[in-house]
């Protein structure tokens, strides 16, 4: 068995990498699919935190560099899912601690077991950067309809082109909001693929659901009722080759929709 | 990787070490890479100890890669050129004296030198706008002959709203934002910056022929944080993206829009020009005049192909002055 290994990464901070990460992550192991999640982000690892895990990890990546485990010991069984496991990162290190062949080689070796290997990335070009894509055959860029976010996005696309391994790179539209999008205040995603011309695989709206499950270290893909949890789904659905059509973000009631709905059953009720 | 113990399956090894400087280093590969033999072929390149920059590897990079050729790895003694490579993905290795012995090595005739490029440039030179770019390969003269042949259609198409004028060149474009001296005008495109005339010491406003040299051809999209720099004109197929350096001796054009810095005759050369088909450069620098984009002008997030206007900018008298195709409308 030879798996998929995706690195999830942006350039900027804070544009949710490891969300993303840990959603698509949970959906495809509850499709059944084999699934280990490292994280490289050495010395801030928040991963765990969102998986719920944290409370978990006996040995980290820089344990199994450095030899201390062996590499099945320091994969962290998800509580629910048993399809799902993570390599956590060392949160007393820092990014030298690993290089990037070491990476490519706990890449290699997690891939003959399972049919996704998603590596999150740390934000930044930097060493953290060079070891996360180095054992990766495929990329998603996770960006927000922000100028920073997007020009970061661009230059990481242009870094990832120059990676012969990489033979997909496909964009993921974070914190999308479409009622800002409608007034123009916000670039459209036509707007954002227009300026990045990559593939797009998913488009996730702003959920303040994201916040409490983030707390609460769990991924917003089992929410089934929330909206983002459903647009992370299809992701998922995308990278398994299925064909979904992107989520309608159209919000069918503005504001003064909304009151006029409310006074119409009012009326009703009357 | 075609690659096995140091020698390269189906291509060439090519020796660059004696190159003085990177100029000659491209001058000297583009001659070579013209040979029918090498078309199409993996290269080796042995760089000696030539300390070259990311952007000037990629440059090389991108002039092998237009030649359907691609780079197999390098032979580098210089941690600089190294380090570029490594950053581009270009794999390095060493050539062994074994390899050349046993005639891995292709020695090219003598011939294939500046002679028979030198005709060719002529031959471009003699098109009636004279602002052809010197171009090595075929593929480079069907390339830079389409676009004169597109600028004439404009101007036989639009001649009769043009108001006739000496100059061949302002029969297509028309003035449109200069600076005209006013610094801080609302209504000009681009806007001086006030550093004087920011050329390094030892540098002196000239009026080189970069035609002489070969033009760099670039088929593709420059990202944030890339940069092109070269001594002679430079060519790019596609956009350049907010962020990315175009740095040129000579010319620049771009077949698309222009959005990060450009540097026109960066070594003090007055005649270069930057040609857009849509000049939205954040700093537009020619010589020694920098310009910025004007603050006012609210440049969308995205371009529509349909509001593309060619632009030209160029020095004259001492400021930076922009042409711009007439408008139907």
């Amino acid at each position: 068995m030879t798996g998929r290994v995706i690195v999830i990464t942006s350039g900027k901070g804070g544009v949710g990498k490891t969300t993303t990460s840990a959603n698509i992550g949970t959906a495809l192991a509850k499709a059944g699919h084999k699934v280990v999640l490292i994280d490289t982000d050495l010395g801030l690892r928040n991963l765990d935190l969102l998986l719920g895990l944290e409370n978990r990890i006996v040995y980290t990546i820089v344990d199994v560099i450095e030899e201390r485990c062996k590499l099945k010991q320091a994969l962290v069984k998800d509580k629910k899912n048993p399809n799902l496991s993570l390599l956590a990162a060392a949160q007393t290190r820092d990014k030298t601690a690993v290089n990037a062949e070491q990476l490519k080689e706990i890449c290699d070796t997690l891939r003959e077991e399972n049919d996704f290997v998603l590596v999150d990335c740390p934000a930044g070009i930097e060493q953290g950067f060079q070891n996360a894509v180095a054992g990766a055959n495929e990329a998603i860029v996770v960006t927000t309809p922000e100028m920073s976010a997007i020009r970061d996005a661009d230059r990481i696309i242009g870094l990832l082109a120059t990676k012969e391994e990489i033979s997909s790179t496909k964009l993921l539209l974070n914190r999308v909001r479409p009622s800002l999008i409608k007034s123009n205040e916000m670039m459209s995603v036509d707007d954002v693929i227009g300026i990045l011309e990559i593939p797009l695989i998913g488009i996730i709206p702003e959920d303040t659901g994201i916040i409490t499950s983030t707390n609460k270290g769990e991924p917003i893909v089992n929410d089934e009722n929330a909206l983002a949890g459903k647009a992370y789904r299809n992701v998922a659905q995308r990278i398994l080759g299925e064909e979904v059509p992107f989520l309608d973000l159209d919000e069918p009631k503005g504001f003064m929709a909304k009151i006029k709905n409310a006074f119409a059953k009012l009326k009703v009720k009357v | 990787m075609l690659l096995e113990k140091g020698f390269v399956k189906n291509g060439f090894i090519i020796d660059l070490s004696n190159a003085k400087n990177t100029t000659q280093l491209v001058f000297e590969l583009s001659s070579i890479m013209e040979h029918p033999d090498v078309k199409g072929k993996n290269v080796c390149l042995k760089l000696g100890g030539s300390d070259l920059k990311q952007s000037q590897l990629l440059s090389i990079k991108a002039l092998i890669e237009s030649m359907d050729s691609s780079i197999a790895f390098i032979d580098t003694t210089s941690e600089q050129t190294e380090a570029s490579a490594v950053s581009l993905g270009i794999m390095v290795s060493k050539v062994s004296d074994q390899d050349i012995q046993d005639g891995i090595v292709g020695t090219l005739p003598d011939e294939v030198s500046e002679e028979s490029v030198m005709v060719k440039s002529e031959e471009i030179s003699l098109d009636s706008s004279g602002q052809s770019e010197a171009s090595l390969s075929s593929s480079h003269i069907e390339t830079t002959e389409g676009i004169e042949d597109i600028y004439n259609e404009i101007s036989a198409e639009e001649l009769s709203e043009i108001i006739p004028s000496e100059d061949s060149e302002k029969t297509y474009f028309t003035k449109f934002a200069a600076n005209e001296g006013l610094l801080n005008d609302e209504h000009s495109k681009y806007i001086l910056l006030d550093t004087g005339n920011v050329l390094p010491e030892g540098v002196e406003e000239n009026s080189t022929n970069t035609e002489s040299l070969p033009t760099l051809y670039l088929n593709q999209t420059l990202r944030s944080g890339q940069t092109v720099s070269y001594d002679g004109n430079i060519l790019i197929i596609g956009d350049a993206h907010p962020g990315s350096e175009i740095i040129a001796g000579g010319d620049i054009t771009v077949w698309g829009i222009l959005g990060g810095i450009a540097h026109a005759g960066n070594a003090g050369n007055i005649t270069s020009k930057v040609r857009a088909l849509k000049l939205n450069a954040i700093q537009l620098r020619i010589a020694g005049l920098y310009a910025r984009r004007n603050d006012t002008l609210n440049v969308p997030y995205v371009q529509k192909s349909n509001e593309f206007t060619p632009e030209v900018a160029q020095i004259e008298d001492g400021k930076i002055v922009i042409y711009k195709k007439l408008r139907r409308d």
